[in-house]
């Protein structure tokens, strides 16, 4: 075999090494094509370039899947990571105004399963401009939709590995749990957080067992004597004040039949990482475990 | 004098006429006094304005001495009790209870009605001839007992005088004739005194001791039946040709035919 | 004998509330339970209070603007308060008692410009135009509220309709205080009125010749009824059926002398309110139903059959 053989043997080996299927790196597909959180198909010419994102959540998502200089539109609420500040906003994402997100001439609008956004996609439909509903409300619908997201704009290797990163977190066996939690959203009525909800599933993975997880959905108001009675041993509000702050609900003087509302055992969950699952999971139940912690 | 009037001139907020224009009466213990006049004359004012409801322009309205409208509310519903020409179907009640509210400025807030107010609503009943009404429902009344009834609760206020408004509209002859009578016992034998305004000429002048007679705010006469209901005068301020006869001492007005004049092309 | 039954079934109510709840507690660990003490008794006793008020505010006002089918939140208290509540939310006001305050401040400027818009010639407040006043005042604040709503975040749009649906999550032993000092002058200016009331079915110029100062009345009963309202909506937001309802029953059983209704309108109200919160709490434990949707749920049915035997009458 002479030297121009061998290259030749070399460059048709790498060809082909190329062409061989890979299990762990997806392809670039030219058309992508994925099934939705609403069931519709959404099929792309090309993966799209001009993405709006109508959610903080979707937002996130997208610059943690490699497509971040491709967002070019969001809402006032999409402040994470900090380059997305530097997006045009387009809205503030409730019964969005399709006027100005059709004016950023989007090829993808990315849009959170609501019914108030029902009337967005009949009319992001009549003009013709794609539209994916996205349903993020525990880790496994971030580890689906960043799949998803990585298909539909070209990075369909960051988004699997976004992906798998998750599944690893949600698929590992829960500690033991050594605290019981509650997370109270709002004090008049008392809402708490249920079953349906990722801070649920983070607090699960972190240690915390949440004393309402019986409720179903994401949220739900419940009687103060509920609360009072399943007696968690710390309460959790997401807000960004310091642990030396006391929420309001805490002074008023019903409250204080809960007993970890007396003692003052109150966990303030940071929104960035708190707020919104978001595929920074890890590194929120490595927060979420340090925070336990220190309140016991 | 219950009631004086003097000089009294009364106009409406953004009326462009006086309704009252000088108007003097007055009407003493035990006497009946009819005011007279067709409609829009101003008799229901007249009434507003002896009570303290509406204030005059120019003269004064006093009842027993003092000036209408410095009385307080309740110690003049004491003293004076009106049946107005209307007044609103209020709550199914029955007769009694009806004819308690009568009771009501005497009763201070918070007490309850006593032996005594229901005794004065036993009595203004029984003046009424109105006893064997006082367990039935207001509503079931005809015209004339609901008239009685109302008459009753005036009663029942233990007035010295009686202020009636039109009261025989729309009942028939019997009911006329009877509450009218009613009005003439309790004046003689009590010695209210009555001040009732009607249109009816001939009730008026069989009834009442003295008559005023208006017309269009401005009095067209005052004295005795006799003296203002002549011919000249019923004719003047009713607007309608008549014939005055005399029936138990007292003018009957008997209204004559008069043929319309027919539209003229001009 | 019915006031017998009267008072029973509101001590029968009363003691229900005190008994059941989300959380079982036996009988003999009542007295010693905090749960008990801290949060069933003052909701139960606040229950009462808020729908004894309310009752008794909307007997005053059906007679003040002579009308059956007056409610309290006619008069654009409700749209007042709500607004009030939701600014707090919105502009996040700090402290414990904000939201209770802002919607007792609301409700009081709603009630100053119905008034203001309703009096005419001189201090007189014409009952119609008080309606509509009530009306238009009312559905200038919801729409003021309702853009607020949808200019604030998901979360607070929520929290701030949840909030005036009603509720008695708010009771302790303070709030009770509180309106146990605040309700007595009110309570007392509508009783003292209740002579003037039956007067003024007659019509203003009958009742004045029986010796109603019917304009002065007209203004103790508007400011005492929307004192009422304020002080219930501000503590449990905004609950229906309660005012509209609770006084015509009482006339059914009791006719319509308002020295004996006002009286049997508190007690109606408070075993209605005091019930459907039981049921409110009760019924899908851990969670709670807003307690206005609950009086709606009972007060609909029982509305419509009244509304049935009045029309027959």
């Amino acid at each position: 075999m002479g030297r121009s053989s061998l290259r030749r043997w070399t460059a048709a080996l790498l060809i082909l090494g190329a062409c061989a299927p890979r299990h762990r790196h997806p392809r670039l597909v030219r058309a992508p094509s994925v099934t939705d959180d609403a069931g519709r198909t959404v099929t792309l010419a090309a993966p799209a370039q001009r993405v709006v994102s109508l959610a903080p959540s979707s937002t996130e998502l997208l610059f943690a899947v490699g497509a971040g200089r491709q967002v070019v539109g969001r809402t006032t609420w999409c402040r994470y990571p900090p380059a997305a500040l530097s997006v045009p906003v387009v809205g503030d994402g409730l019964e969005p105004n399709i006027e100005s997100v059709a004016a950023v001439h989007p090829d993808l609008v990315v849009l959170y399963r609501s019914p108030s956004n029902g009337a967005a996609l009949t009319q992001l439909e009549q003009l013709g401009i794609p539209a994916v509903v996205l349903r993020q409300d525990r880790l496994e619908d971030v580890a689906r939709d960043a799949r998803l997201l990585g298909t539909l704009t070209g990075h369909p290797a960051v988004g699997d590995s976004v992906a798998q990163t998750l599944d690893v977190v949600t698929a590992g066996r829960p500690p033991v749990a050594h605290v019981h939690i509650a997370y109270v959203v709002w004090d008049s009525p008392p809402i708490v957080i249920g079953a349906g909800s990722f801070l649920d599933q983070l607090g699960t993975l972190a240690g915390a067992q949440n004393v309402f997880h019986d409720l179903r959905p994401a949220s739900a108001p419940v009687s103060l004597e509920s609360l009072a009675s399943r007696n968690p041993d710390v309460i959790a509000v997401v807000d960004d004040s310091s642990a030396a702050a006391t929420p309001s609900f805490a002074q008023r003087p019903e409250w204080k039949a809960v007993p970890a509302v007396r003692a003052g055992r109150i966990l303030h969950l940071p929104g960035d990482l708190f707020g919104r699952p978001s595929p920074r999971a890890a590194q929120a139940i490595a927060a979420f475990a340090r925070l336990l912690n220190t309140a016991k | 004098m219950i009631l004086e009037l003097d000089g009294v001139t009364a106009r409406y907020p953004g009326a462009e006429r006086d309704a009252l224009t000088g108007v003097t009466l007055g009407v003493a213990k035990g006497e009946l006094l009819a005011v007279l006049g067709p409609n829009g004359s101003g008799k229901t004012t007249l009434i507003r304005v002896a009570l303290g409801a509406m204030k005059p322009a120019a003269g004064v309205a006093r009842v027993s001495g003092r000036p209408a409208h410095e009385w307080d509310r309740r110690a003049l519903a004491r003293v004076a009790a009106v049946v107005t020409q209307r007044e609103e179907t209020a709550f199914p009640q029955r007769v009694r209870d009806a004819v308690l509210l009568g009771r009501y400025p005497h009763l201070p807030p918070f007490t309850a009605p006593r032996a005594a107010d229901r005794a004065a609503v036993r009595d203004a009943l029984a003046a009424c001839d109105a006893e064997a009404l006082a367990g039935r429902w207001i509503e079931t009344l005809s015209g004339g007992e609901h008239q009685r009834v109302r008459l009753a609760r005036a009663l029942a206020q233990e007035p010295e005088l009686l202020v009636l408004d039109e009261p025989t509209a729309s009942l028939d002859v019997r009911h006329e004739m009877a509450l009218f009578e009613q009005i003439r016992s309790l004046v003689d034998a009590r010695g209210l005194a009555a001040l009732v305004i009607t249109h009816q000429v001939n009730l008026a002048a069989r009834f009442a001791d003295r008559v005023v007679l208006l017309s269009g705010g401005a009095p067209a006469g005052a004295g005795t039946p006799a003296n203002v209901l002549t011919r000249e005068t019923v004719e003047r301020v009713f607007d309608w040709p008549v014939a005055i006869q005399s029936f138990d001492d007292r003018p009957q007005m008997v209204p004559l035919r008069r043929v319309l004049p027919s539209h003229r092309s001009s | 004998m019915k006031w017998g039954g009267l008072v029973g079934a509101a001590l029968l109510t009363l003691t229900l509330a005190v008994v059941l709840g989300p959380t079982r507690i036996p009988l003999g660990e009542l007295a010693g339970s905090e749960i008990v003490r801290d949060l069933r008794v003052p909701r139960a006793l606040l229950g009462f209070l808020v729908g004894g008020s309310l009752a008794v505010s909307g007997a005053g006002l059906q007679a003040l603007v002579r009308n059956p089918l007056a409610d309290p939140f006619l008069l654009g208290l409700s749209g007042g308060a709500g607004l009030g509540a939701v600014g707090a939310i919105a502009l996040r006001l700090p402290g414990p008692w904000a939201l209770p305050i802002a919607a007792f401040a609301g409700a009081l400027a709603a009630m100053a410009l119905v008034y203001r818009l309703a009096l005419v010639s001189g201090a007189a407040l014409d009952p119609r135009v008080l309606l509509l006043a009530g009306v238009v005042v009312g559905s200038f604040a919801a729409a003021i509220t309702t853009a607020i709503v949808s200019l604030s975040e998901a979360e607070q749009l929520r929290n701030a309709f949840l909030w005036l649906w009603g509720g008695l999550s708010g009771a302790s032993w303070t709030t009770v205080g509180v309106l146990a000092v605040y309700l007595p002058l009110p309570l007392l200016l509508l009783l003292g009125s209740a002579r003037s009331l039956d007067l003024m079915a007659l019509g203003d110029e009958p009742a004045g010749y029986l010796g109603a100062d019917v304009t002065r009345v007209r203004r103790r009963v508007y400011l005492a009824a929307s004192l009422l309202t304020a002080a219930a909506v501000a503590v449990s937001g905004v609950i229906g059926f309660v005012g509209l309802i609770i006084p015509h029953a009482g006339r059914m059983g009791w006719g319509h002398r308002h020295r004996t209704l006002l009286p049997v309108s508190f007690l109606g109200g408070g075993v209605l309110l005091v019930l459907a919160d039981t049921l409110a709490r009760t019924a899908v434990a851990p969670r709670e139903l807003p307690v206005g949707i609950v009086t709606a749920l009972i007060g609909v049915p029982v509305f419509a059959l009244l509304l049935r035997r009045w029309v027959r009458a």
